[in-house]
């Protein structure tokens, strides 16, 4: 059945065992992926994806069930095993529904016809055919990847929310593998967007250009250096830590950061946004998981910590009102809670001017690892890391197989300038320009 | 699941464009987790994962598509949908599906999903009190016990059409430890391909000490320094490092397409010859272990390395065909919404015959890495990195501090030529290993090893 009958199902099946407050939490993806190996497509792949998780408070306690068959046997399953499952439970926090009738800040319909098949094999092999001949070095295992995704959610619960959002969204993905005949390297560069308004020429360049600057390089001298993360890899630094900034891990011990709203936690040039209506995020939304309204916020402002991101359930513990950051890892998961696009504020200098105010120090555009070598508990990190050295206050030559180390809370109160050039890499939600950091601990040779 | 006769007339459908194979892969899967923190039951969830997906393959061309649908109507869609995708032709095989039973290598004596909830509590509260009471430096500690039923269904057109039951249980211990000068992590998740008997030898107590030990252990230790010196790496979950400098490299989704160190290289020496490495699917209950691969390939055991000597890759059907070489029974996917793709199960440095004291006696000033904690690797280079979750300090062959942060980095080709003592005491640890066909479940393991020179970050 679809979801409306499986929806009713539900509702009768609640209505038989006297559940009163219920959420119906819906997620379907419809997407195509298609690749291209050496000059030919290789590898076409259709999916459709999705289920409904059904959650429902009995005994004062969140019960959950989820699944992908939407059979009128499941229907009943999944009440039943959430009402069972509540009656397990422990945690004595308010649990909470969120309630109807609120009002949402309009957010323009960003969806857009998706490509047709022929589209996307026309453009891949195009881009391949273009990956080959961005450079000389470029060899057999470079690949391009277009992909088409239509993803839909909808919250129905028994408090009056009824919410529906569709989004879109398409890209190439080129990865090049190169050599010069003693080793490889390769890059990947990634551009989200209508296929047809993407610069392929750029796109495959950029990934052979950064491949090959990849390829020899030696391993960086161990010692104390200013270090200057480029916008990718202090993007991937904000994203692995961004869990200190949940109530949740703050009211569990888990952050550093509980009790801290108000102070200063970071360097006065440093301001972080989070913006569910950020332009580079096609899941961009106007209620949480939830079903909470969401808006922009600024986290950090100018050193201070405004902020923690919380959920219903966190708000009630702390005495606050959510922020509209509840998310769901997938529509099985339990509620936790998440930004939605999150980045550091751009500043007024340029990249060059950040190197140059380094002197002597290293360039990092690459970090690896970042789901073991990082503890969001301690904010301890040491992760394998390239880049370049800088010398003389400019990029010298590439460096790589070594590791920079510090603490993330010491590392925001560390941060000297923010450039002007910031960007939202790949599409992970998280963003930054390029930053100078001093005091960190290089390990190589 | 789905009966011989309609699986079948899908793939007749799938084939009628001309493919030279089909399959089909339908799954139901039910997973239960149930969650602790603050010393209370958190979280208690339900899943069920149902789907379906085929492929067609012409040549070196594959075509996958999925549904959730999986009623007749719904699979005959998809396989047109494949059909199509392929191209235009005419059907060019028979398909005539012969049942097959693989015979079950992992029995499963308490099936998790026949067990209620408050029993399974009742075990992890066991595991979450031991590492909760084991010291007053312990702040927080969250628990998990989650099982999963995993049934497939694998027919394709050369004539399998067989099912298979993967019952996986495990339960896993974060504990957090402060003294004051930061706070400082532990955990200890072991898992078996088994029901809840996996209990009677694994106790949850112990489980939940493990992971305590290690928060106050690291929570009163200072910074690993930084530099290049020797380092012994214990067995179990130390593995990892074979797992990531190597294996990776070693699968036919890297070498099949030239993105891989170790393109070439077969019959070569590419390790030091105390290095004898093993991929194998066969083990009795292990956590990576299957009866038969998600291709319908039956699990093997295979020699990777043999004395520093490269023997074999680990390939799926795909793969197989670019590389010119049969299945090693590798192929696995996190579910039918995956393209399958050549993985590893268990894999390990087998024993050899250095003494532990031996290797600690070995090291002037170096590493201990008691416990490693996770990792990741680029095939195409073999840089890889790894980070330490309990080490210490080793001078004049003698186990000193503990040092907390330190990460390893290197070239997996390298690292593998520097593993020049191999200890006796082959261990298994359990991690979830993610690649393009999603996150699947994998023993790494080795014995006491040591590496003679690598690069670790600290401080």
């Amino acid at each position: 059945m679809d979801f409306n009958a499986f929806k009713e199902a539900v509702i009768a099946k609640c209505a038989e065992l006297g559940i009163t407050e219920y959420e119906l939490y819906y997620q379907n993806a419809e997407s195509t992926s298609i690749g291209a190996f050496q000059h030919e497509i290789n590898q076409f792949t259709c999916s459709t994806e999705g289920g409904v998780c059904f959650r429902c408070i009995y005994g004062g306690k969140m019960g959950y069930a989820s699944t992908e068959d939407l059979s009128a046997q499941q229907a009943a399953s999944v009440v039943e095993k959430a009402v069972d499952n509540a009656s397990c439970l422990e945690a004595e926090e308010q649990v909470f529904l969120c309630e109807g009738g609120q009002e949402y800040q309009p957010l323009e319909d960003r969806s857009y016809p998706l490509p047709g098949t022929e589209e996307i094999i026309s453009t891949v092999l195009a881009t391949q055919d273009k990956l080959y001949q961005a450079d000389p070095a470029v060899i057999d295992g470079s690949q391009t990847q277009g992909v088409a995704e239509r993803s839909e959610i909808a919250i129905y619960n028994s408090k009056g929310l009824d919410l529906h959002s569709v989004t879109t969204l398409s890209g190439l993905i080129a990865v090049a593998v190169v050599t010069n005949g003693q080793e490889m390297a390769n890059d990947y560069q990634i551009k989200l967007e209508k296929l047809d308004t993407i610069d392929t020429d750029a796109l495959t360049k950029k990934a052979a250009a950064t491949a090959k600057q990849k390829l020899g390089g030696d391993v960086a001298p161990t010692g104390q250096y200013p270090v200057v993360f480029d916008p990718e890899a202090m993007s991937d630094l904000l994203q692995t830590f961004s869990g200190i900034f949940s109530s949740e891990a703050a009211q569990k011990g888990l952050s550093k950061l509980a009790d801290k709203e108000g102070q200063v936690i970071a360097s006065e040039v440093v301001t972080l946004v989070d913006d569910p209506f950020h332009k580079s995020n096609p899941g961009a939304r106007n209620f949480d998981a939830e079903g909470s309204p969401t808006y922009c916020k600024n986290v950090i402002e100018n050193g201070v910590f405004n902020t923690l991101l919380y959920n219903l359930k966190t708000a009630a513990v702390a005495g606050k009102k959510t922020t509209g950051n509840a998310s769901k890892p997938g529509y099985a998961g339990a509620v936790g809670i998440s930004p939605f696009t999150m980045y550091i504020a751009p500043g007024s200098v340029s990249e060059d001017e950040l190197v140059a105010q380094a002197g002597e120090g290293v360039y990092i555009n690459s970090l690896g690892g970042l789901h073991a070598g990082a503890d969001p508990i301690s904010g301890d990190f040491s992760l394998q890391s390239s880049g370049f050295m800088i010398r003389g206050g400019k990029k010298a030559e590439y460096v790589k197989s070594f590791t920079v180390a510090g603490n993330f809370y010491e590392m925001l109160k560390n941060i000297k300038t923010v450039a002007s050039n910031l960007e939202m890499p790949g599409m992970s939600g998280f963003g930054s320009p390029s930053v100078l950091v001093e005091g960190l601990s290089v390990a190589g040779k | 699941m789905i009966s011989r006769e309609v699986c079948q007339r899908v793939l007749s459908k799938a084939v009628s464009t001309g493919a030279d194979y089909a399959e089909l892969f339908a799954e139901n899967t039910v997973n239960h987790s149930i969650n602790m923190i603050a010393s209370k039951v958190d979280a208690i969830k339900d899943g069920v994962i149902a789907g379906a997906a085929i492929r067609v393959y012409k040549g070196l061309r594959s075509v996958m598509a999925s549904t959730v649908d999986t009623s007749e109507a719904g699979l005959l869609r998809c396989a047109e949908q494949a059909a199509e995708a392929l191209g235009q032709g005419t059907a060019e095989i028979d398909i005539v599906l012969k049942e097959r039973i693989f015979g079950d290598i992992h029995p499963v004596k308490i099936v998790p999903s026949s067990i209620g909830n408050k029993e399974k509590v009742a075990i992890l509260k066991e595991g979450y009190f031991a590492a909760k009471d084991y010291d007053q430096s312990i702040t927080q500690v969250s628990g998990t016990l989650m099982d999963v039923d995993h049934n497939i269904l694998i027919a394709n057109s050369e004539g399998i059409y067989a099912q298979d039951r993967q019952v996986r249980t495990r339960i896993a211990i974060n504990a957090v430890a402060d003294k004051g000068d930061g706070a400082q992590t532990g955990s200890c998740a072991p898992g078996r391909r088994m029901g809840l008997e996996m209990f009677d030898f694994i106790d949850p107590k112990n489980v939940g000490i493990h992971a305590a030990k290690q928060a106050v252990t690291m929570a009163g230790a200072g910074y690993c320094p930084a530099g290049v010196m020797p380092v012994a790496i214990d067995n179990g979950f130390g593995g990892v490092i074979f797992h990531e400098a190597c294996g990776h490299s070693l699968e036919a989704s890297s070498v099949a397409y030239g993105r891989s160190q170790f393109v070439g290289k077969l019959g070569q020496k590419i390790a030091n010859e105390k290095v004898t490495a093993i991929d194998d699917g066969t083990i009795a209950n292990a956590w990576g272990s299957i009866n038969v691969d998600d291709e319908g390939t039956p699990a093997q055991k295979n020699v990777l390395i043999e004395n520093g000597v490269l023997k074999s890759y680990m390939i799926d059907k795909m793969g197989g065909r670019r590389m010119g070489m049969a299945s090693t029974g590798n192929a696995r996917r996190q579910s039918y919404a995956y393209t399958p793709t050549s993985r590893m199960t268990n894999t390990y440095i087998a024993a050899g015959e250095d003494k532990n004291e031996d290797i600690i006696a070995s090291i002037e000033y170096g590493l201990y890495a008691k416990e490693m904690g996770g990792g990741s690797v680029n095939p195409v280079t073999g840089e890889f990195n790894f980070s330490v979750n309990e080490g210490y300090m080793v001078r004049n062959g003698k186990i000193c501090e503990p040092v907390r942060g330190a990460s390893l980095v290197g070239k997996g080709s390298e690292v593998i030529q520097n593993i020049d003592m191999v200890g006796t005491d082959l261990d298994m640890g359990q991690g979830m290993c993610g690649s393009s066909s999603g996150s699947v479940p994998t023993n790494v393991g080795q014995p006491l090893i040591r590496v003679s020179t690598i690069t670790v970050g600290g401080r």
